[in-house]
């Protein structure tokens, strides 16, 4: 590896490093206003549009939403200025983890192994009576 | 015979300054409202590290795939001099039509999607997601698909050059900030309008417009979907990433191959989780493509087409 071929490297990443510095300058990402539960409904039924929605809690920061369908349990987080969802048995949703205010879900895929949503803590049990 | 050489110009290295321009302006125009422009930090970041990384990895396969170029065209059919006009159309015509079947078949069977969907895993759709390139596309070992142009006798120097021409075009055309070209160019050309739907996960949408240059591949072999103004493109893949990190942008397809195949109870079922198309399970408990574009064509017969215009957003 000559030393030509080191700094043309170098000289890319300070240009990845600039475009980074207009980027934060430009701030064009898209609005993410919190989300309601109409949002909510319409960004799922995207995503599974056969899955009924029994109930539907928002995170408290307005940055996700959990949402039970059956058995299953609906995901929604934010990820940037975007959303990804997932889903998991709603068995598995009741035993996230409760880490400085939000629950922790893993999803067991390596392509998003894991999120966490800002919810009330009595989410599940207030509607459901299940403990978590 | 004159032993075939390296290419004497890399397109590609030659636009690497008009790349970087194009994105600059890109971000500024849409800073003062002039073109429409979506740029989220740590998405562009991504996008930028995974194009650094893909040139470090070409530079691993670019010499041994080069190398099998130059082996095959020991064996040339015919004598096709670099020197003559037709000689560049028909490289330009048989490349394109090598290209659009690479890149069906990266969408289409999973181990070569699995080096291809890095390319879409972006939620944006801008500049900086055209760089958003393979880390594994020479070790999947598609580019034995443009061997049978050197075998016909098109110097691997020449095909090289058409290559990066290819890639070249198609950095412009992963934009928003053009809605459409001229209606003659839309007809025959790969543009903003039709890539756009390529790298669309609305159901509607899904496993269409493979071109690299030009479109007419795909009218020709049926992948032909045209964007329509009342169902905006949400981008991304079917089952978008749950951060922005790059090695599972990378990598993430060849885990849930490696792992699907260690649950395999079959010879056969290791086989369609390996060359199946993405989304392939044993009991259809996940959903390829193909189903999910049948359960939305259901559900249109089933209640009125409804356009949300918030989909956009
Ligand atoms: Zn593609
Ligand atoms: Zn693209």
């Amino acid at each position: 590896m000559d030393q030509k071929y080191i700094i043309t490297q170098l000289v890319t990443l300070a240009i990845v490093a600039g475009i980074m510095g207009l980027v934060a300058w430009a701030k064009i990402p898209r609005a993410t206003p919190a989300l309601d539960e109409a949002e909510v409904k319409h960004r799922l039924a995207e995503d599974f549009p056969q899955a009924p929605l029994d109930q539907i809690w928002l995170a408290i920061d307005g940055a996700g939403a959990i949402a039970r369908s059956g058995d299953e349990a609906l995901l929604l987080f934010r990820l940037g200025d975007s959303y990804v969802s997932r889903s998991l048995a709603w068995s598995h949703a009741l035993q996230a983890d409760l880490i400085k205010g939000r629950y922790w879900f893993k999803f067991n895929d390596f392509a998003a192994p894991k999120a966490s949503l800002a919810l009330a803590p009595d989410w599940a049990q207030a509607v459901t009576g299940e403990t978590i | 015979m004159a032993a075939p050489s390296a290419p004497a110009i890399d397109p590609v290295t030659l636009a690497v300054p008009f790349f970087i321009l194009a994105i600059v302006l890109e971000i500024i125009l849409a800073r003062f409202g002039k073109v429409k422009a979506v740029y989220e930090a740590k998405d562009t970041a991504t996008s930028l590290l995974m194009g650094f990384g893909s040139g470090i990895a070409g530079l691993l396969t670019g010499g041994v795939v080069f190398a099998a170029s130059v082996w095959v065209y020991k064996y040339h059919l015919f004598d096709i001099p670099m020197s003559a006009a037709w000689a560049w159309l028909a490289i330009f015509l048989l490349e394109d039509l090598t290209y659009y079947w690479f890149h069906r078949l990266s969408h289409e069977r999973r181990f070569w999607w699995a080096a291809h969907v890095n390319h879409h895993t972006s939620q944006h759709y801008n500049l900086a997601t055209a760089l958003r390139q393979t880390w594994t596309g020479g070790t999947a070992g598609t580019w034995a698909l443009w061997l049978p142009l050197s075998l016909l006798g098109f110097p691997p120097a020449m095909i090289a050059i058409q290559k990066g021409i290819s890639l070249v075009y198609q950095f412009w055309i992963h934009t928003e900030a053009v809605r459409r070209m001229p209606v003659w160019f839309e007809a025959l050309f790969n543009t903003p309008s039709h890539h756009r739907v390529h790298h669309a996960r609305n159901p509607r949408y899904l496993d269409s417009n493979y071109a690299g240059i030009l479109i007419i591949w795909d009218r020709m072999f049926g992948t032909f979907v045209a964007e329509l103004d009342e169902e905006p493109c949400r981008y991304g893949v079917v089952k978008n990433l749950g951060d922005f990190n790059i090695v599972r942008v990378a990598f993430h397809e060849w885990v849930g191959i490696f792992s699907d195949l260690l649950t395999a109870r079959s010879l056969r079922e290791a086989f369609f989780y390996l060359f199946g198309a993405p989304g392939w399970s044993p009991d259809g408990s996940r959903q390829t493509s193909t189903m999910l574009k049948a359960q939305w064509a259901d559900m249109q017969t089933a209640e009125p087409v409804k356009t949300d215009p918030a989909a956009a957003s």
